[in-house]
């Protein structure tokens, strides 16, 4: 079972990626602030985490380093909006696999996803 | 005619000639009365001194006849006498005024008349006959019926031995005085003398006057009359504002220099009120310059505040935005898996996605035009970026019926100090608009330049188009976030404003020319790095 984890604290994105990817045989748990996701990591590591860049309580970026520290193998998506590409960026040097550009299609989502778990 | 002679009567000449004129004719008067005077004394003088011997000649010739009592002799001798010219007549007669004898035989046996000097000569009073005068009057000048002067003289007849021991025995020896002369004599030659002296006179004061008059009038019209005149409409044409005018008055005397000093303060005046022109015009350009320096400024700080609000604003909707986009993109995409494919709600549904993406697509401009304020600075080559972009856009199906015009040297390499792909947005941006306005169908020119502003060097890079070009009115909104003139979907009306919020963030400028009909310009100026060159 390939588990997924997506934190961003809006509720359509959590929605749109549970329902993208659960046909495709992933198992999609959620978290709605950076907080509750690492929480869910201290049980257990996720091979592959979707992180919104842009939270209230806590940065994306604070949040991948945190993750980065807990479970060295996860790949961590992230997820952003326009205007932080160069944010996206810092983050891809800080580690994260790669990202998507919010509104996103289904089939970028699943492409991105389908990648990070063959590599 | 009044105001004319009022006029002349005012004039500087008219005065001097009037004021010399008078005093000359008060002068002349005094000096012709004057000899008129001393010489009525003198011919006065002589006529008494004649008569006085007349008198003695008419004693003298009656002598004889008076001694021998010949009455008929002595008359016979006054009229003898009388006949000489000037004698108006001649008469005997005794103490109490009898007339014995007379030239005019019908006086003889009248009485003299007492109240002429005849008897007041000598009496004071005819009542009383022996109040004599102290000074006794011998002569008196009247005037005689015919309206000239004579001079009466009366001479006593003093008795003496001769007469009392003469025969006849007619006068006793205690008689003191036995009669008197009287002689009137004319002045009427005198008086016709004088008279044409006076007139002659006259005529030379007249004559001296008038000559005097009219030479100094002239002399005065000559040195005063016409150089003041000349002044005077010299200075009328210096105040209508002919500061060339020269009043050239070569008199070398005082209203000469007054001219050459009028004429050089004229000089003065023009000088000075040409520096002063000078002045204003160099203050009004400055004071324009900087009314539209200022405007600049403030239209300037107004765009970017303008544009910096509408940026955090724009941020963060369009951030808000995309989440929920996502959603109807995402859903959407679900759905579609779900209708038969090739269906109505296959097509409708596509609708949906497409408008999203659409959606996604203003976001994604807005949120450049609100990360205008770049971050990262570094020097880049704007031959390399421009040639690359043009590269990139030659490629693209909506540049395929564009001929491009290239200009652009690569040696100088322009540096710039910026971000390559913000720059590369830029350019792009403009071949875009270039291409949309000329339907995507004639020729892009596109040249660098270097040129100097406020001896600072600049990289000029051209992009004209031959369009429709851009109308008076939208040209002061060309720079204004979400202006566009494109069709619906087709533009966001962020690029322009975004390029040139960057440029300007940079140091440079963005210029527009356009005709309408004709084509476009647009002209992005950034510094270049000096070090570099």
């Amino acid at each position: 079972m390939k588990k997924i984890l997506v934190i961003d604290d809006e509720d359509i994105i959590r929605i749109s990626c549970e329902r993208v990817l659960a046909p495709h045989g992933y198992q999609v748990s959620v978290a709605a602030s950076g907080m509750a996701g690492l929480e869910l990591l201290e049980k257990e590591c996720f091979p592959l985490i979707l992180l919104d860049l842009k939270m209230p309580d806590m940065d994306g970026i604070e949040v991948l380093k945190e993750i980065k520290k807990r479970c060295l193998d996860a790949k961590v998506i992230m997820v952003t909006g326009y205007s932080t590409v160069e944010t996206a960026v810092k983050a891809l040097k800080l580690g994260a696999f790669n990202y998507i550009e919010k509104p996103f299609a289904p089939d970028t989502l699943l492409d991105a996803v389908r990648e990070a778990f063959n590599t | 005619m009044g105001d004319v002679l009022r006029r002349y009567y005012r004039t500087l000449a008219a005065k001097l000639i009037i004021a010399v004129g008078l005093l000359m004719l008060v002068g002349s008067f005094v000096f012709w009365y004057a000899i008129l005077y001393k010489q009525e004394k003198d011919l006065q003088s002589i006529a008494v001194r004649y008569s006085d011997s007349f008198i003695k000649f008419v004693k003298e010739r009656t002598y004889s006849g008076m001694l021998t009592a010949q009455r008929p002799l002595i008359q016979q001798t006054l009229e003898d006498i009388s006949i000489a010219e000037s004698i108006e007549g001649v008469s005997i007669f005794n103490h109490e005024g009898a007339t014995f004898f007379s030239s005019k035989k019908e006086d003889i046996g009248k009485l003299v008349n007492k109240e002429t000097i005849t008897c007041k000569g000598c009496h004071l009073e005819i009542e009383k006959p022996v109040r004599l005068m102290p000074y006794p009057q011998k002569w008196t000048i009247y005037k005689n019926d015919k309206g000239f002067r004579t001079l009466k003289v009366v001479e006593p007849i003093y008795n003496e031995p001769s007469c009392y021991t003469a025969k006849c025995h007619f006068h006793a020896p205690e008689q003191k005085i036995l009669g008197f002369i009287e002689a009137n004599l004319s002045l009427a030659l005198i008086d016709k003398a004088e008279f044409r002296q006076g007139i002659a006179l006259t005529g030379y004061v007249l004559i001296f006057f008038l000559a005097i008059s009219a030479s100094l009038g002239i002399v005065l019209y000559k040195i005063v009359s016409k150089p003041v005149s000349q002044l005077v409409s010299g200075m009328e044409k210096v105040a209508k504002g002919d500061f060339e005018h020269s009043v050239d008055i070569k008199t070398g005397d005082e209203i000469g220099a007054l001219a050459d000093a009028f004429t050089l303060m004229a000089k003065d005046i023009k000088a000075a009120k040409e520096q002063q022109e000078q002045w204003t015009h160099k203050l009004e350009a400055e004071v324009a310059k900087k009314a539209e320096e200022i405007q600049k400024t403030h239209a300037g700080m107004l765009q970017t505040e303008k544009l910096a609000s509408l940026g955090r604003m724009a941020a963060g909707v369009a951030h808000e935005i995309n989440n929920p986009l996502t959603g109807i993109v995402t859903f959407a995409h679900l759905m579609l898996r779900r209708v038969p494919p090739d269906s109505e709600d296959a097509e409708d549904l596509k609708v949906i996605i497409e408008q999203a993406e659409r959606c996604a697509k203003i976001i994604r401009g807005l949120l450049t035009f609100a990360r205008a304020t770049p971050s990262e600075k570094a020097e880049v080559v704007i031959n390399d970026i421009l040639s690359r972009t043009i590269y990139m856009v030659k490629n693209q199906e909506k540049f395929h019926n564009i001929k491009f015009n290239i200009n652009i040297d690569d040696s100088p390499r322009f540096i710039a100090v910026g971000d390559l792909s913000q720059y590369q947005q830029i350019f792009l941006n403009m071949l875009i608009n270039a291409a949309d306005a000329m339907n995507e169908r004639g020729v892009v020119t596109i040249a660098t330049r270097k040129i100097i502003i406020n001896d600072k060097p600049f990289v000029e890079i051209e992009f004209t188009d031959t369009g429709c070009g851009i109308p008076e009115e939208d040209m002061d909104k060309l720079f204004e976030p979400f202006f566009t003139t494109k069709p619906v979907g087709k533009g966001t009306g962020l690029g322009l404003s975004v390029s040139h919020g960057i440029v300007k963030h940079y140091g440079g400028e963005v210029l527009v020319k356009s005709a309408v009909g004709k084509g476009t310009s647009f002209f992005i100026r950034l510094p270049l790095v000096e070090s570099v060159l």
